[in-house]
């Protein structure tokens, strides 16, 4: 709005301001769109003009194979709507949310208080609890398959040494997600551990020693002094992470591909199979807005939130 | 260490009280104690992929399950090294993750800076179209999105697995909000002389930039290199696949044969590995400064 | 248009940068992999599934192929056998760019939008490399055209089938003077003789794949003739007939005639250790017991209703759909999959029926033990039913699987899971069809 009326204010008077003021402000010109335009090009082409066509597709009939589509009107969201499948893989994608963001938040702060207070191992510390999140996800997914195997996987392996019984870790429906939910754990976890880790180095040592000078013990410091300050931190984090564990579907897909998947199959991975394995670009489109709308209702939740902690 | 004898330094963290503390109580002892064992675990998996891979296979699946093998071999790697496929993925995801990464950063900074420093008529609205585009997540856009690559002929071509991901409105808001606190009066000083925009943003902002465009960078460059879904979703021609892609999707030589699969994992964890072994700080302080701005 | 004054003229550098990366892309995108441009030999993509004891057998014959065939440079990929192959294949195709020939199952090929996903072959060329009808099982055959277009070379007939385990048969007694198991006709005969195996094994009379009684109930429901006809927003079916073939699944795992719970890669296994001394499994299983070293053979899938069917499909070659395609490319891939059923002896050896028929009447075949003992069986296969959600790992056996299992398992009634499967076959039957 300020933006348009100050260029009409400009270009109203024939010679508008002289050039050499030292006005705060410089003039409007059209100089700076040419900077923001191959960018908005490109956003415009990946991502508003897809976002405009999947809705577009969501009310046709439009298929994989090519054959020619027709207009359904809301017959896609209707069938959606009334879609077991839908369902059960959104309550997957909400249950590996709520399983994995606790762990993934206490973890990565557990490391980070670890290694802020033992800094001569610092290095190696940020190497170990850092390293996996570098990974690419097929190597981890590879990598815990083969932990998880039954009878000659080092978990089952070692249960077995123990005299323990065995599980079938990713097969057994009672377990599978709680596996998905540990791998990422490790996987990702180290995410989080950086931006504690940051805000930790950020807190000056005099707050620390003041509070030992006041006779504070370690276990004292660290809930009256430290977890207070890490309170935004924690806000940033969970905020970063529900939304990281909603869009779940990587090792989630690799990790329980070929078996039997109702169980930890999330709802990426059913506009997946409905558009790519069953051709249905339509109804995949209208599947992918039902979760869009999940994250939008989950983003603006968060930021309410967030934004009042921030008062 | 040499922090000691810097006296700004030690004005901040107090090492003289500090240093010895470590050194002397039994608390600290624990402590150190449990973080190597923490860090022994969570290393444990990568060990253990190591472990596995220089076994001869047919000690992969013996029972019990022993760390360390007698016989180690390099059998494995050589194998999965002779079928090529693997150096091929690496190679694709190089190419890309530095093709995303430039465009990123070339199309990233020049956005940031037109909205920061131009005035332009749309400026504010343009902006927040940009901004609310963080709310879309890409996984929102897989089916619309190939449906789209199909019709421009892109599938299965690096531009299509590429320019996607260029799209990144979240380093123009990072990129935005620090070249905001650049004060104008730099600016003003080189327009003085007669720069023009483009001339003041290369020679005035982006050298001022280096720990953001560095943070920018690096967060890209690792999420172009270790993204899945839209690589897996843009390629079905395994010549075309990326690291994870290919891995993740194409069977075959590896089947059961552990060693192989391990050693495959260990090859493909190594190259960013590596990088995160001498660039460590650049790399935990870029992916913390993206975290917490974006 | 219009700039304000001491604006530089940046545009044409910034286009000039535009173009540079646009020629640089097109570049990358515009042709394959590199080092396939120094390369003048004609490069042949080939996609499969297979990835047990077949895979092993693809390979080997690959590896002749390639021997063969030096000006050729033979580049084959294999997914992950099901939905991760059929998604990849059928994305592939619809990008434009898919692999230059692929495997399919012959059940799938309808619903993988023949003329779309999939270009026709020319009968001629294909002629000329020695494959036409007159050389292939007529039924198969005759299935791999779509609308009056051939679309597909079959390279086998593949069916589930009766494996026995010598040493456990021959102290039931149930073996005849020729060392084969004895026939049985009818439901009744076939639980006595695992009845008597059972009695030898202290465990089980055979085992089976519970998690996948889609194939077992398709083949006794067709020995019974029974159809399922589909219409436009339903279907019928035999209930008496699927109920008869339901209850034999019912009966196998409650008399402990068969497990109630045993997964497809833990089946064989199963078998190979002696749990049970028959085994209903896929001839594709072979290699695995040959490995093993037991003594076993294999007959044709049991006699319940009057008749050898059973439920099986065929392994055949297509072109998946490419926007441009290389007429001498093309003219490769139809030569390699000549090449292969000629010589698909050596694919016999994984257990699989080869199409191919100067090979399945040769003498080096009929000497192939177990696999010659078992050929009628491709006379008796019955493919899955012609819809567009039916055929090897599509949805309708995936339906059924989930219905049918519980059968096994106890937790519900021949009945129950009918009226269940129904509904979800209905269900299915209302979706609009995307091909």
């Amino acid at each position: 709005m300020t933006t348009r009326t100050s260029t009409e204010d400009a270009r109203a008077p024939s010679l508008p301001e002289p050039p050499g003021g030292t006005a705060p402000r410089r003039p409007a010109s059209w100089t700076g769109l040419w900077f923001v335009l191959p960018f908005v090009a490109c956003y415009a082409l990946f991502l508003v003009w897809p976002t405009l066509t999947g809705l577009g597709y969501s009310l046709t009939d439009q298929s994989l194979s090519g054959a020619p589509a027709g207009f359904v009107g809301l017959a896609n969201w209707q069938e959606a709507l009334a879609d077991p499948n839908v369902w059960s893989s959104l309550r997957n994608t909400l249950v590996f949310t709520a399983l994995s963001v606790p762990p993934l938040v206490l973890v990565g702060l557990g490391m980070a208080l670890l290694t802020d207070r033992a800094r001569r191992l610092g290095w190696f510390l940020r190497f170990a609890f850092f390293a996996p999140f570098v990974l690419p996800v097929a190597v981890v997914t590879l990598i815990w398959v083969w932990i998880y195997q039954p009878g000659i996987g080092l978990i089952n392996g070692t249960l077995a040494a123990l005299g323990l019984g065995e599980v079938n870790w990713l097969t057994d429906e009672r377990f599978a997600m709680l596996s998905v939910v540990a791998t990422t754990t490790w996987w990702t976890a180290g995410f989080n551990y950086l931006l504690y880790l940051a805000a930790l180095q950020g807190i000056p040592r005099e707050v620390h020693e003041a509070a030992a000078l006041d006779g504070a013990g370690s276990w004292q410091r660290l809930r009256g002094v430290t977890l207070p300050l890490l309170r935004r931190t924690t806000a940033l984090v969970l905020v970063l992470q529900l939304v990281a564990s909603l869009k779940v579907f990587d090792q989630m897909y690799l990790m329980t591909i070929g078996l039997p998947d109702a169980a930890t199959r999330p709802i990426i991975q059913y506009v997946y199979e409905s558009g790519f394995t069953g051709f249905r670009i339509g109804y995949a489109s209208a599947v992918s807005y039902l979760f869009f709308a999940v994250v939008i209702v989950a983003s603006i939740v968060q930021f309410r939130l967030f934004s009042r902690k921030e008062d | 260490m040499a922090a000691t004898t810097t006296p700004r330094a030690g004005a901040r963290t107090g090492p003289a009280r500090r240093a010895p503390r470590i050194r002397v109580t039994p608390g600290s002892a624990v402590l150190y104690a449990v973080a190597a064992a923490c860090a022994l675990l969570w290393l444990a998996p990568l060990l253990w992929a190591v472990a596995t891979s220089v076994k001869p296979e047919a000690e992969t699946t013996a029972v019990p399950v022993r760390w360390l093998t007698d016989n180690p071999t390099t059998q494995a790697y050589a194998s999965v090294l002779a079928r090529g496929d693997l150096l091929r993925w690496m190679a694709n995801s190089a190419i890309i993750s530095v093709l995303v990464t430039a465009l990123t950063l070339v199309l990233c900074v020049l956005a940031a800076y037109g909205f920061a420093k131009c005035r332009f008529p749309g400026r504010g609205w343009l902006f927040a179209v940009v901004v609310a585009g963080i709310l879309v997540p890409p996984q929102v856009l897989i089916v619309p999105l190939f449906a789209q690559m199909g019709l421009m002929g892109l599938v299965d071509t690096y531009w299509g697995i590429a320019l996607p991901q260029v799209v990144a409105p979240v380093m123009v808001f990072v990129l935005k909000r620090f070249f905001d606190g650049i004060p104008a009066a730099y600016e003003d000083a080189a327009r003085m002389d007669g720069a023009g925009p483009l001339r003041v943003l290369w020679s005035v902002v982006l050298p001022m930039s280096r720990p953001v465009l560095a943070a920018v960078g690096i967060f890209t460059f690792v999420g172009a290199w270790n993204n899945f879904l839209w690589p897996f979703v843009a390629t079905t021609d395994p010549a075309m696949m990326t690291l994870p892609v290919g891995l993740g999707t194409v069977q075959g030589a590896y089947g059961l044969q552990y060693a192989q699969t391990m050693a495959a994992a260990v090859i493909s964890a190594l190259p960013l590995l590596v990088v995160f072994l001498f660039f460590q700080r650049q790399i935990v302080s870029g992916i913390a400064g993206v975290g917490i701005k974006g | 248009m219009r700039r304000a004054a001491g604006t530089p003229p940046s545009p044409s550098r910034r286009s000039l940068l535009a173009g540079t990366l646009a020629a640089a892309g097109l570049g990358l995108a515009g042709c394959g992999p590199a080092d396939s441009v120094l390369d003048d030999r004609t490069r042949l993509r080939q996609w499969n599934l297979f990835t047990g004891g077949d895979g092993a057998r693809m390979v080997e014959m690959h590896e002749r192929y390639t021997a063969e065939h030096p000006d050729i440079d033979f580049r084959p990929t294999t997914y992950l056998w099901g939905d991760p192959f059929y998604t990849k294949f059928a994305m592939g195709a619809a990008g434009g760019r898919a692999s230059d020939i692929a495997t399919l199952h012959l059940s799938r090929l309808a619903n993988m939008a023949p003329g779309r996903l999939i270009d026709p072959i020319d009968e001629g060329a294909l002629a000329e490399a020695g494959i036409s009808g007159e050389v292939l099982p007529p039924d198969i055959w005759e299935r791999c055209f779509v609308d009056g277009a051939l679309y597909a070379v079959p390279l086998d007939t593949h069916v589930v089938v009766t494996y026995y385990n010598r040493e456990v048969c021959r102290s039931a007694g149930v073996l005849d003077a020729g060392g084969r198991l004895v026939e049985t006709r009818g439901v009744a005969e076939f639980v006595d003789l695992l009845t008597e195996v059972k009695a030898v094994t202290g465990e089980f009379g055979t085992v089976l794949d519970t998690t996948n009684p889609w194939q077992y109930f398709w083949a006794m429901y067709r020995q019974q003739d029974g159809r399922m006809v589909f219409g436009d927003d339903d279907f019928e079916m035999d209930d008496d007939k699927a109920l008869a073939a339901l209850d034999v699944l019912r009966r196998l795992s409650e008399e402990g005639l068969a497990p109630r719970s045993s997964d497809a890669p833990g089946t064989p296994p199963n078998f190979a250790n002696g749990r049970g001394g028959l085994g209903l499994m896929g001839n594709w299983e072979i290699p695995t017991f040959e490995t093993a070293g037991m003594d076993f053979s294999v007959t044709q899938f049991p006699d319940l209703f009057g008749n050898h069917r059973t439920r099986g499909d065929s392994h055949v070659y297509v072109l998946p759909h490419q926007r441009e395609r290389d007429p001498e490319v093309t003219a490769a891939a139809v030569e390699y999959a000549a090449w292969m059923l000629r010589n698909s002896l050596t694919w016999a050896g994984g257990g699989h029926i080869p199409a191919y028929r100067p090979v399945v009447e040769s003498e080096e075949y009929l000497a192939m033990r177990p696999q010659s003992e078992y050929r009628e069986a491709a006379g008796n296969v019955e493919l899955d039913p012609d819809i567009w959600f039916s055929g090897s790992a599509a949805r309708l056996s995936t339906e059924a699987t989930a219905v049918f299992s519980g059968l096994h398992q106890g937790t519900t009634t021949p009945e129950e899971s009918l009226t269940r499967f129904k509904d979800a076959v209905r269900a299915l039957v209302r979706v609009p069809a995307p091909i």
